[in-house]
């Protein structure tokens, strides 16, 4: 017999839970490239609109975490999943904030004219989705290995980061008119980072969570 | 059984000295063998938990520091139990001395039929003491460091058993401090007493645990996650005698248990 049914079932709620707002995000950062790529001002609007429910997801999880340690004292692996789900919520609610900030910045470059073709920036988007995704699944998995495989990734971000920013340079310097679109350019790249950033702060976590030791992984270049 | 040596050896970052050794532990009541192959060092001034489903042995482990096992008929014993650098299950042992250096308060509290004065000078006078003054000034420093001494100072000549449960039980404490022991064993201390009573108790522990060493039985996970500084965990294996599966640091066995069974026993997932 499976003891400690009704806790269980509210730790699963919980995981489950995270996964979803995850997922959420994941759209988030996806779609906000996307409303950049095709000046889509609707679309921006809309992811805008919902990082609300990212953020009021974040906190009913946490409300959940809360009372499941004051009802329950979960102690030693069950302890360390609530704690470790507790940090993962707030590093992913703040990635769908880098997102709902690009989206204001779509807002701001309005029917602007391109400065150029965007493929650094996709690619960044692209890559920091994948390992957000990938994190939570190791987080559902124990998998502490692919955890720390994942936190490793974040030095291409980096690398493409560098790319955009050098890029983005030679722009402005020769046409100083450009400057303006060039540097909401470069925020978009920094909040794309930033994102990346946070998911290698999720795997720290999840690496915690398998083996109860904290520790950096792989401290960013930024 | 395996001790975790990595977070033994944290001990001597606490600063803490070993005050009681217990090897090779077997212990048996008639054929049934109650414990098996038990080896741990309890440190002295630290509280340390013993924590185990119901007929683990925790409390038999107890009770073979002050020898309290001896008073149960068939019961046998080996291995070796040194209080500091004695040997105290040695022919030439004094037993009576050796409780008195080693106290015990039980589950519930059990104080003499007499009054509050008599219950903690009755210890004093047994041992000796016979100096009014000295007893006087014994009863008045044991109810205070019981922290039961501003309470009752005014009720002293008052039948014992008109306190109230936690009150009795502070009482046994102090009864127990009255004859200045080094170690004080408690076998579910707080378990006849309300949440408010627990607390008491468990604070007043933290305070004694600067100057005795303390050992406390408790099937309250919470209880023993609050107070003690190391947690063992014992379980029984198929032939129902005890073991000890991992002994650490209490942070480290509530947050990070090394062994699979501590992990599903403090989880709840089993016992």
């Amino acid at each position: 017999m499976e003891m400690r049914t009704v806790f269980n079932k509210e730790l699963r709620q919980i995981q489950n839970d995270l996964l979803a707002m995850s997922s959420m995000t994941e759209k988030a950062i996806s779609y906000s490239v996307k409303a950049l790529k095709e000046r889509d001002i609707e679309l921006a609007n809309r992811i805008i609109e919902d990082d609300k429910k990212i953020n009021s997801a974040r906190f009913e999880i946490e409300e959940k975490c809360i009372k499941l340690i004051a009802t329950q004292q979960p102690m030693a692996g069950d302890l360390r999943t609530i704690i470790a789900v507790l940090n993962i919520l707030s590093e992913v609610e703040r990635i769908g904030d880098h997102a709902e900030g690009n989206a204001k910045i779509v807002l701001m470059i309005g029917n602007e004219p391109p400065l150029k073709p965007l493929i650094d920036i996709p690619r960044m988007a692209e890559k920091t989705i994948d390992m957000l995704h990938r994190s939570l699944g190791s987080f559902i998995e124990r998998d502490k290995d692919t955890a720390m495989k994942i936190a490793a990734e974040d030095d291409e971000v980096d690398e493409l980061y560098d790319q955009v920013f050098r890029e983005l340079l030679t722009f402005m310097a020769e046409d100083p008119k450009t400057i303006t679109r060039a540097t909401r350019l470069i925020w978009v790249a920094h909040n794309l980072e930033r994102s990346a950033d946070r998911v290698t702060n999720i795997c720290e976590r999840i690496v915690y969570m398998v083996t109860g030791k904290m520790q950096e992984i792989g401290a960013s270049k930024y | 059984m395996e001790i975790n040596t990595e977070l033994l050896g944290n001990r001597t970052n606490t600063g803490h000295n070993t005050k009681i050794t217990a090897e090779n532990i077997n212990l048996f009541y008639g054929d049934f063998q109650a414990l098996r192959d038990i080896n741990m060092e309890i440190q002295e001034c630290a509280i340390t938990s013993l924590i185990g489903p119901s007929g683990c042995g925790k409390s038999s482990f107890l009770r073979i520091f002050n020898r309290m096992n001896d008073l149960i008929k068939n019961a046998r014993i080996t291995g070796n139990v040194k209080l500091d650098d004695i040997d105290i299950y040695a022919r030439d042992i004094d037993v009576v001395e050796l409780r008195k250096k080693v106290g015990m308060v039980f589950q519930k509290p059990n104080p003499f039929p007499m009054s509050i004065y008599e219950n903690i000078a009755y210890g004093p006078k047994r041992h000796g003491i016979k100096n009014r003054a000295e007893i006087e000034e014994i009863v008045e420093k044991s109810l205070k460091q019981a922290a039961l001494w501003d309470d009752i100072k005014d009720k002293l000549k008052q039948s014992a058993l008109a306190l109230s449960g936690g009150q009795q039980q502070r009482l046994c404490i102090a009864r127990v401090l009255a004859v200045e022991p080094e170690v004080i064993l408690m076998d579910e201390p707080c378990s006849a007493l309300d949440p408010i009573a627990t607390l008491k108790i468990e604070d007043l522990m933290r305070s004694l645990a600067k100057d005795y060493t303390i050992i406390i039985v408790t099937h309250n996970m919470q209880q023993a996650a609050r107070v003690s500084d190391l947690a063992a965990f014992l379980m029984m294996e198929e032939d129902r005698a005890g073991v000890l599966v991992e002994y650490g640091n209490t942070s480290e066995i509530f947050t990070n248990p090394k062994d699979k069974r501590t992990e599903d026993y403090i989880t709840g997932r089993f016992g």
